[in-house]
C-alpha cells in the first residue's frame, strides 16, 4: 500500500491495529486505542533534559590520571555507546513511521527516537571535553571491528523491515526482482519482519547498553569521571523507558490485545526471538572481553561484566515470556540500583549548572574552606 | 488520597510474612526486612520489581507504566489494600 502523509480515508484510529493498518491521518490524543504510549510520551517529555546542564569539565583531569588500560575501557564505551544512538536516533523513525496506523505509537515513536538524538549530542559533549579535537574517536567508529561487527547485527534487522516495506509500498505484495535479485512481499512475511525487527530493539534496549552503563558507573564508584556518569545516568533512565514500550508492543501482540495475526507470528517465531536475545548475550560478553583485553579496573572484571548481562537478561527475557535462560539469581553488582534509580537523577534547577553561562569557564571544585565563613 | 491501612500483612512467598509500613511503598516495606528485591527507577517505570500477586488488593497513587501481567504489580509504586500475598521473581 503506497504510503501518504495524511490519509483521506475516514477511519476510525480506534479499531486499526498498531502496525500495517491505515496511515495515520489526524493526530488526536484525546481518545487512545493504548493509552499507554500517551502516558510514556508524557513521562519521556517529563525527563527533558540537555548535556549541557552537567558540568563535565572536572573529567578531563580524571581523564589524564587514567592507567592506558582503563582509558582503552572508557573510550571504547563511549564508541560503542556513540553507535548505539546513531543507530537509534533514526531507526525507529525509519523503520516503524511508515507502517504504524495509530497516533499515539507514531508519537510516542518521534518522541523516543528524539531523545536517542539528545544522547548522541551529549556524546559529543563528553567527548569534545576530554579531547581538543575527538574526530579520531568519531572516525573509529566506522573502522573498529569489535564495533562494526555490532553495529551490522543491530541494523540487519531494522534495514530488513524497510527494504521489505519500501517494496511493499511501491509495488505492493509478490514476486519482485530487484538488482537481479527476488524478493517476496507478502503481508504476512512483513509482519514478521516486523516481530523479529522489535524483537532486536528491544534486546538493545534491554541488555545492549547494560555492559556500557556498567563499565561508566564503576568509574563513578570510584569517584572518577562523574560528569560522564552523570550524563549516563540520564540517558539509562530514558532508555530504561523506551524499554517498557519495546516490551508494552511484545506483549501487545502476544496476548492477542491487538493484531490477531501477530499474536500467531509471535509464537511461531519465538524460537528465533529467543536467539536474538542469546545472540545479543554472547555479543555482549565478546564486547566485555575487548574492553577489558589490555587489563580490569578496580572494582570490574570480565567474569563480573557478564554474569551481570547474564542477571539481566534473565529480568528482561522474562519480562516478555521468553522465561530464564541464565542460572544466576542474585545481582552481581548491586551498586549499579543506586545509578538506575530515578531519585538520584533528578536535581531541582538550581542545583544543577545553567548551560548558559557554563562554557568549561565555571570552577566546579568546592573545598571545605570554601565553607568557613558560612554561620547557620 | 490512600486508605492505606498501618496493619496489613504481607506473606511472601519462601520469605517471611511480613507486616506493612504505613504510608511506604510496599517495595520500601519489604526492603526494611531486609529481603533483596530487584529494583532500578523506583518510580513504576522500568518493571524491575515485577512480582507476582498472589493474593489481595494493591492501589496505585501513580500510575504503572512499566509492563505487568494481570496477576503482577510494581512494588515500588504500590499500596497494598488488604493483607497480601505475593512471590518474588
Amino acid at each position: 500500500m503506497k504510503y501518504t502523509t495524511f490519509n483521506q480515508i475516514s477511519n476510525n484510529p480506534l479499531t486499526e491495529p498498531m502496525f500495517f493498518g491505515n496511515p495515520v491521518n489526524v493526530a488526536r490524543y484525546d481518545q487512545q486505542k493504548h493509552q499507554i504510549f500517551e502516558k510514556l510520551i508524557e513521562k519521556q517529555i517529563s525527563f527533558f533534559w540537555r548535556p549541557e546542564e552537567v558540568d563535565v569539565s572536572k573529567d578531563r583531569v580524571d581523564f589524564q590520571k587514567l592507567s592506558e588500560s582503563e582509558k582503552h575501557i572508557f573510550i571504547s564505551n563511549l564508541k560503542y555507546q556513540t553507535l548505539l544512538d546513531s543507530i537509534q536516533g533514526r531507526s525507529p523513525n525509519i523503520a516503524f513511521l511508515p507502517i504504524i496506523s495509530i497516533p499515539e505509537l507514531e508519537t510516542w515513536v518521534e518522541t523516543w527516537s528524539f531523545f536517542e538524538t539528545i544522547h548522541s549530542r551529549s556524546y559529543t559533549h563528553i567527548l569534545r571535553n576530554l579531547f581538543g579535537d575527538p574526530s579520531s574517536i568519531f572516525n573509529d567508529i566506522v573502522e573498529n571491528q569489535e564495533i562494526k561487527k555490532r553495529a551490522a547485527d543491530i541494523s540487519k534487522y531494522y534495514d530488513d523491515l524497510i527494504f521489505a516495506t519500501q517494496l511493499w509500498q511501491t509495488q505492493g505484495e509478490g514476486l519482485h526482482t530487484v538488482n537481479g535479485v527476488a524478493h517476496t512481499i507478502s503481508m504476512r512475511e512483513l509482519k514478521k519482519k516486523l516481530f523479529l525487527c522489535m524483537n532486536s530493539v528491544n534486546a538493545l534496549e534491554a541488555i545492549r547498553f547494560y555492559v556500557s552503563f556498567a563499565c561508566t558507573f564503576a568509574f563513578a564508584e570510584r569517584e572518577l569521571m562523574e560528569g560522564n556518569s552523570k550524563i549516563i545516568r540520564l540517558i539509562a533512565r530514558d532508555e530504561n523507558l523506551h524499554l517498557t514500550s519495546t516490551q508494552h508492543i511484545l506483549n501487545l501482540w502476544a496476548k492477542g490485545k491487538d493484531d490477531p495475526e501477530m499474536a500467531e507470528i509471535a509464537e511461531e517465531c519465538k524460537e528465533e526471538a529467543t536467539q536474538i536475545f542469546l545472540n545479543a548475550v554472547q555479543q555482549e560478553k565478546e564486547w566485555a572481553a575487548y574492553l577489558f583485553q589490555q587489563g580490569s579496573m578496580i572494582g570490574l572484571n570480565k567474569e563480573i561484566l557478564c554474569q551481570y548481562v547474564e542477571f539481566i537478561a534473565n529480568h528482561r527475557m522474562s519480562a516478555i515470556g521468553l522465561g530464564q535462560p541464565f542460572k544466576i539469581k542474585s545481582n552481581p553488582l548491586p551498586w549499579m540500583n543506586n545509578y538506575l534509580n530515578s531519585d538520584n537523577v533528578q536535581v531541582a534547577p538550581q542545583e544543577s549548572e545553567i548551560s548558559s553561562y557554563l562554557v568549561g569557564q565555571i570552577d566546579s571544585e568546592v573545598n571545605a574552606e570554601d565553607f568557613g565563613d558560612f554561620d547557620l | 488520597m490512600s486508605n492505606n491501612k498501618d496493619s496489613l500483612q504481607v506473606c511472601i512467598k519462601h520469605h517471611q510474612t511480613i507486616l506493612h509500613q504505613p504510608q511506604k511503598s510496599l517495595l520500601e516495606s519489604i526492603e526494611i526486612q531486609d529481603i533483596t528485591v530487584h529494583f532500578h527507577c523506583r518510580e513504576g517505570f522500568c518493571g524491575a520489581c515485577r512480582t507476582k500477586l498472589i493474593k489481595g488488593e494493591v492501589e496505585y497513587l501513580t500510575f504503572p507504566l512499566a509492563y505487568i501481567d494481570d496477576d503482577e504489580i510494581l512494588p515500588c509504586c504500590c499500596y497494598p489494600l488488604t493483607d497480601l500475598e505475593i512471590e518474588l521473581a
